[in-house]
């Protein structure tokens, strides 16, 4: 069945006509090219594919594009360039938060959801914001920390 | 592979549900899961599937005016942890499945209708007595979750039923407990969960009870066993625990790993208890 779906990626507006269960995940990096957005698990457990959808956290693999008429969906292709993005990006670099790269987009995405909610965690609100995403280099001090400088670095752009 | 839909109104949902059976589709954190196919392909179902996510009817978590609480089916567990109106123990398991995407994308409706041995909110909903109320074409009906969920994966749901919300009676618990048990912190299934809860009135245990999650193939609310603590002085509840525990132990039919399953719910009732007996301040029991 085809179904036209309208919503918004990054700011920009898109229309999908096709199988309304096609993965948002699918849409994102094969239609939009936006291939930021990385598949793991494919099954919303390790968090790879997070985007942000109506400015919640939500992973992209097992989201059919039919539920998300109407919505905004950011990915890291879309924050990069802001100023909460840069942020973010440069505090990972500055914090060698990255070794094979594969689960960043992801970790970036869940830091930028936790930070707009909550400018000043702790460092168990951090470990709890990214507990949905699976980093299998880093052993996760290094992005915990990077999280950190994001916030001292940041300091009212998150307020 | 069955046709998809993706209704704008309840009214619309429910023909559609009445018409063609098709089966609702919301948070997709079961459903996308159990029917994915891989990189780059849409998963098939081999029934016909509406994805209701934009059904403005189901949302929302209202207190009403004789002090129940209303959940909408549409409500993730994400706004039910952070609702100061949803009842303690229904918080505790909400803020404890998956991790933060999950909770934003899966909801009660979803929780309950998928009706998994190891579905988190059914626990504490049952043990609050809620209702669930089921609405189609035919009008509304309410009834206990207890008896809408009939397995492990089974319920009541009619063809042309949708689950609309759920309700949650008024209550005051003197004492609470609710512990789940998995292998980590986040994205943990439940091994195992409990929760309790007790009304004591100058050393009288007016109400007493206790569901167990995971330790069959349904949430486990044993009345009988209830009933051996409930009308009980506190300071009887040495007297009375084995007996109890044995009762509780006759009713949980954990499939796997049972020693453990048991053993480790005999501890919990037991210092839920012995707490309580031991003079306890009122409140949470942790």
């Amino acid at each position: 069945m085809v179904s036209r779906i309208e919503f918004s990626v990054n700011g920009r507006k898109t229309v999908f006509s096709g199988n309304p269960l096609t993965r948002l995940i699918d849409v994102l990096r094969e239609d939009l090219s936006l291939t930021g957005v990385k598949e793991g698990c494919g099954e919303g457990e390790c968090g790879a594919c997070s985007v942000i959808k109506d400015g919640r956290l939500v992973t992209s693999c097992i989201i059919p594009v039919g539920a998300v008429n109407g919505s905004e969906i950011l990915t890291i292709e879309g924050i990069r360039d802001t100023d909460k993005g840069r942020c973010l990006v440069d505090a990972f670099a500055e914090g060698g938060a990255v070794q094979c790269g594969f689960c960043i987009p992801g970790m970036v995405m869940a830091a930028y959801a936790l930070l707009s909610s909550n400018p000043n965690p702790s460092e168990e609100d951090i470990r709890r914001g990214i507990s949905g995403n699976i980093c299998r280099c880093t052993g996760y001090d290094l992005i915990v920390e990077s999280i950190k400088l994001a916030v001292r670095k940041g300091g009212d752009l998150w307020a | 592979m069955g046709m998809t839909y993706i209704p704008s109104t309840l009214s619309e949902a429910l023909h559609l549900r009445a018409e063609t059976g098709a089966r609702p589709l919301a948070g997709g954190t079961d459903m996308m899961v159990q029917s994915k196919r891989g990189i780059g392909l849409a998963p098939e179902f081999p029934y016909p599937v509406m994805i209701i996510s934009g059904l403005e009817e189901l949302r929302g978590i209202t207190k009403h005016e004789d002090g129940s609480v209303e959940i909408g089916a549409l409500a993730s567990p994400a706004e039910i942890a952070a609702s100061d109106i949803v009842p303690w123990h229904v918080r505790m398991a909400a803020a404890g499945m998956g991790a933060v995407a999950l909770r934003n994308s899966a909801t009660i409706g979803g929780n309950i209708g998928n009706a998994s041995p190891k579905g988190d909110l059914p626990q504490p909903l049952i043990l609050l007595d809620a209702d669930v109320i089921l609405v189609s074409l035919r009008g509304e009906t309410k009834m206990k979750l207890d008896d809408f969920i009939l397995g492990s994966k089974k319920t009541a749901l009619k063809d042309d039923e949708i689950i609309r919300s759920v309700i949650i009676p008024p209550h005051e618990f003197t004492y609470s407990f609710y512990r789940k048990i998995g292998m980590r912190r986040a994205n943990a299934i439940s091994k195992l969960s409990l929760s309790a809860a007790a009304v004591v009135r100058d050393g009288e245990i007016l109400d007493f009870r206790a569901a167990s999650g995971a330790s069959g193939p349904k949430v486990i609310r044993s009345y009988s066993a209830e009933a051996i603590i409930r009308g009980r002085r506190v300071e009887d509840i040495p007297e009375v625990l084995d007996g109890f525990l044995e009762a509780w132990n006759a009713a949980i039919s954990p499939h796997a790993m049972p020693q453990y399953r048991r053993n480790t719910t005999r501890r919990m009732l037991s210092h839920f208890l012995s707490s309580i007996h031991d003079g306890a301040e009122a409140g949470i029991i942790s």
